[in-house]
């Protein structure tokens, strides 16, 4: 995972703590900015930025856009995010675009434009108010796991070929031994969907299948690996 | 030992005397403090007892009553009714008091002390009290046996009717156009009174006093007209014609008045009314700011109409808040006046600061902390750099609307899959969420051990304990629980429900 190439458009009050992010997970992160100023701050926080029109298709075109897993429009102005994920669908329909907006009637834009997730800046803040009013020991828990890069997280991985996973049922494995627990799946089996391990479904593990697991950092990155020896 | 000894000797028992006070206070508070507890339950007795006096009079005009009816209504309602009376009349104000002040008056000013001044004022402040309508109308309903009396046992329930006690406010504020209006009516009613009696007291078998004539007059001027009286003259029906169009354009004068009046102060009284009707709750929001975030959060909520309130500065805001269905009032929250409208001490209130201004959420954590600390606040911050002064304003929670949604791209970018879970965990979407478990002080499930408890049965996945400040993550089988557990578990909403029902506090 940590050779996936990021197009970032927007380097201002988003783009920039989401570039630094990613660039600490280990992505590759390319800017592109319209504005003068975001474009030199990006290349003097050592980004590989661009500066161009974004209303001009043909400078578009030449980011080489396939080339990147991901396409994420984070720009300051949320016209512009609409406009900018209308143009890339128009001209490749198959990019994974994630978009910010701040607005209901900006999402609904930019689902129409073609963004695969959009991310409403009120909605997740508004979550989080209804989650503190209702379960303020979750929260704040919940707040340090997805913020820290050490202490209690939730990490996804992938079962890889010839994982000792492979062909077990999902309750066969004693998680805890490893200090770790699996919170969810997604089985290719059975659909598409991610479902959590409480809907009280049987899994049958198989390599490509992905695992959402919940622990320390440590144990997490310890068992990311262990997955993916054979035998123990 | 001289009466002034006697009187203030009396005096400082009563002042010293603390159960005196907590009695008085009590009382004080019953009467007069719309969120005190026992003042419903008070309320709700004497108007019981009005009713049920009323009932007994309208009886009797046709049916005789039975003696237990009659005992009830002229001895128990009276006696009441009485006692209520002079304990109003008793906590008005304290004689003690000023009887204790003016001696210490007199001490320090070194001249002869007597009872007789503060007494005196004291009462005359009595007095006072006992010449408002209120308390005149409360006087007059303790008198049973005189039945026309017992009216005033109707006029009793106008203390507890909010809704004429504002009218009464509304009108009062145009005091000075009814006043002139009333006396440009005496004044009609006087002359045309007088001008029909001197023309037609000869002539009109109906008018046989100067009473009549005014009688006719008033009934006129007001466009009535009941016809018993009417002018049979060429002059009496000449005034009778000027008094009617007088009487018409007094009328529509008066009701342009009141209409007025009443729709300068109709924002002020449904105001009250909702900030009243909320504070009855023992715990609710106040947002404030009808922003994004706010909408946000309405919707996400589903509140019940008296469990929040918006305060909004501007009042285009307010009107599209309205028409959204939303109970909101155009207040600007930082003000403390307006937040100590609210019943801040003895519900649960939490202020959440929406307001896109760093600023003034700031202004408003402090309003609600130095009101009391009690007061919940959580507040959104737009800016770092006022994360750290929220927190010293006091700030329950803060909230970075910014880093919340770059966080969350962050996750949707490097682990998608997750992001799923944790959207619907955070969103509280059909399928699982983090639900926390409280464990009481007697709950059944203090000395069990984890492993005791089949969490897989219920379908929940059991994440940790948060105990003292600090989060178990999966601790041991053989961990036991403790009373002020916190214990996290992911699930259904169904499976914790069952699982609650299952474990719960005992008692």
């Amino acid at each position: 995972m940590g050779t996936k190439k990021i197009l970032l458009f927007g380097y201002g009050k988003h783009g920039r703590p989401i570039a630094k992010g990613l660039k600490e997970d280990g992505y590759r992160v390319r800017v592109v900015e319209e504005n003068f100023e975001g474009y030199e701050h990006a290349l003097k926080d050592g980004f590989y930025a661009v500066h161009i029109d974004i209303s001009d298709d043909d400078s578009l075109r030449e980011l080489d856009l396939q080339e990147y897993d991901q396409v994420v429009c984070v720009m300051d102005d949320e016209h512009y995010n609409v406009f900018l994920t209308l143009s890339l669908t128009a001209l490749f329909p198959d990019l994974y675009i994630v978009a910010i907006s701040d607005s209901i009637h900006v999402t609904e834009k930019l689902r129409l434009a073609g963004a695969k997730r959009v991310i409403d800046m009120y909605e997740v803040s508004a979550n989080r108010i209804y989650n503190i009013l209702h379960r303020p020991v979750a929260t704040e828990l919940l707040k340090e796991f997805v913020a820290s890069k050490e202490g209690i997280s939730f990490m996804e991985m992938e079962i890889p070929e010839g994982s000792f996973l492979h062909g077990k049922m999902s309750d066969e494995i004693n998680f805890a031994h490893y200090d770790v627990l699996l919170v969810g799946l997604v089985d290719f089996e059975r659909h598409q969907g991610f479902e959590f391990v409480t809907a009280g479904h049987q899994h049958c593990l198989d390599a490509g299948d992905i695992i959402v697991c919940m622990g320390e950092v440590e144990n997490l990155r310890i068992f990311k690996k262990l997955i993916s020896k054979k035998e123990l | 030992m001289g009466i002034n000894e006697i009187v203030l000797s009396v005096a400082r028992k009563l002042h010293t005397s603390s159960t005196y006070h907590k009695i008085k206070h009590f009382v004080h508070d019953i009467f007069t403090n719309e969120k005190n507890v026992y003042k419903k339950y008070f309320d709700l007795t004497i108007i019981f007892l009005i009713f049920t006096s009323i009932f007994i009079l309208v009886y009797e005009v046709k049916y005789p009553v039975p003696y237990w009816m009659d005992f009830y209504d002229i001895y128990i309602v009276s006696v009441i009714f009485g006692l209520e009376y002079l304990l109003r009349l008793w906590v008005h104000n304290d004689l003690s008091e000023m009887v204790i002040e003016s001696y210490h008056d007199a001490q320090f000013l070194g001249k002869p002390f007597s009872a007789v001044a503060p007494l005196k004022k004291g009462l005359l402040q009595k007095l006072q009290f006992m010449v408002t309508p209120s308390a005149i109308i409360d006087l007059l309903a303790i008198f049973p046996t005189y039945r026309p009396l017992r009216l005033f046992r109707v006029l009793k329930l106008l203390r507890y009717a909010k809704s004429i006690n504002q009218f009464v406010d509304v009108l009062s504020n145009k005091r000075f156009e009814l006043l002139t209006l009333l006396l440009l009516l005496v004044f009609i009613v006087f002359t045309s009174g007088i001008a029909i009696y001197v023309l037609e007291e000869k002539v009109n078998p109906n008018i046989n006093s100067v009473f009549d004539a005014f009688y006719w007059a008033l009934v006129t001027i007001s466009t009535v007209g009941f016809g018993d009286i009417s002018p049979v003259t060429v002059e009496g029906r000449s005034i009778s014609m000027m008094i009617i169009v007088s009487g018409i354009a007094m009328i529509s004068f008066a009701t342009s008045v009141i209409v007025s009046a009443f729709s300068e102060k109709l924002g002020e009284v449904k105001e009250q009314r909702v900030i009243e009707k909320i504070n009855k709750n023992d715990a609710f929001l106040i947002i404030c700011g009808y922003g994004q975030m706010a909408k946000m959060f309405l919707r996400k909520e589903n509140l019940r109409d008296d469990e929040y309130i918006i305060l909004e500065k501007d009042i285009e805001k307010v009107e599209a808040g309205r028409r959204e269905g939303y109970t909101i009032i155009q207040e600007d929250a930082s003000r403390t006046e307006v937040l100590k409208r609210f019943n801040t001490t003895h519900a649960k209130v939490t202020v959440l600061c929406l307001i896109a201004d760093d600023i003034e959420n700031i202004y408003i954590t402090l309003t609600a902390k130095s009101i009391s600390h009690k007061i919940k606040v959580i507040t959104r911050a737009n800016d770092s750099s006022m994360v750290k002064k929220l927190k010293h304003a006091g700030a329950d929670h803060i909230l970075m609307p910014t880093e919340v949604v770059n966080n969350m791209i962050h996750i949707a970018i490097t682990q998608p899959t997750m992001y799923k879970a944790l959207h619907a965990v955070l969103t509280g979407k059909d399928v699982a969420q983090i639900y926390e478990i409280h464990v009481g002080m007697h709950h059944t499930l203090i000395g069990m051990s984890i492993d005791a408890l089949d969490f897989i049965d219920y379908k929940l996945l059991f994440i940790g304990i948060h105990r003292n400040g600090t989060f178990l993550f999966n601790p041991p089988k053989d961990t036991i629980l403790e009373p002020h557990d916190i214990m996290l578990v992911i699930g259904r909403k169904i499976s914790v429900e069952y699982f609650q029902k299952m474990h719960r506090e005992i008692g």
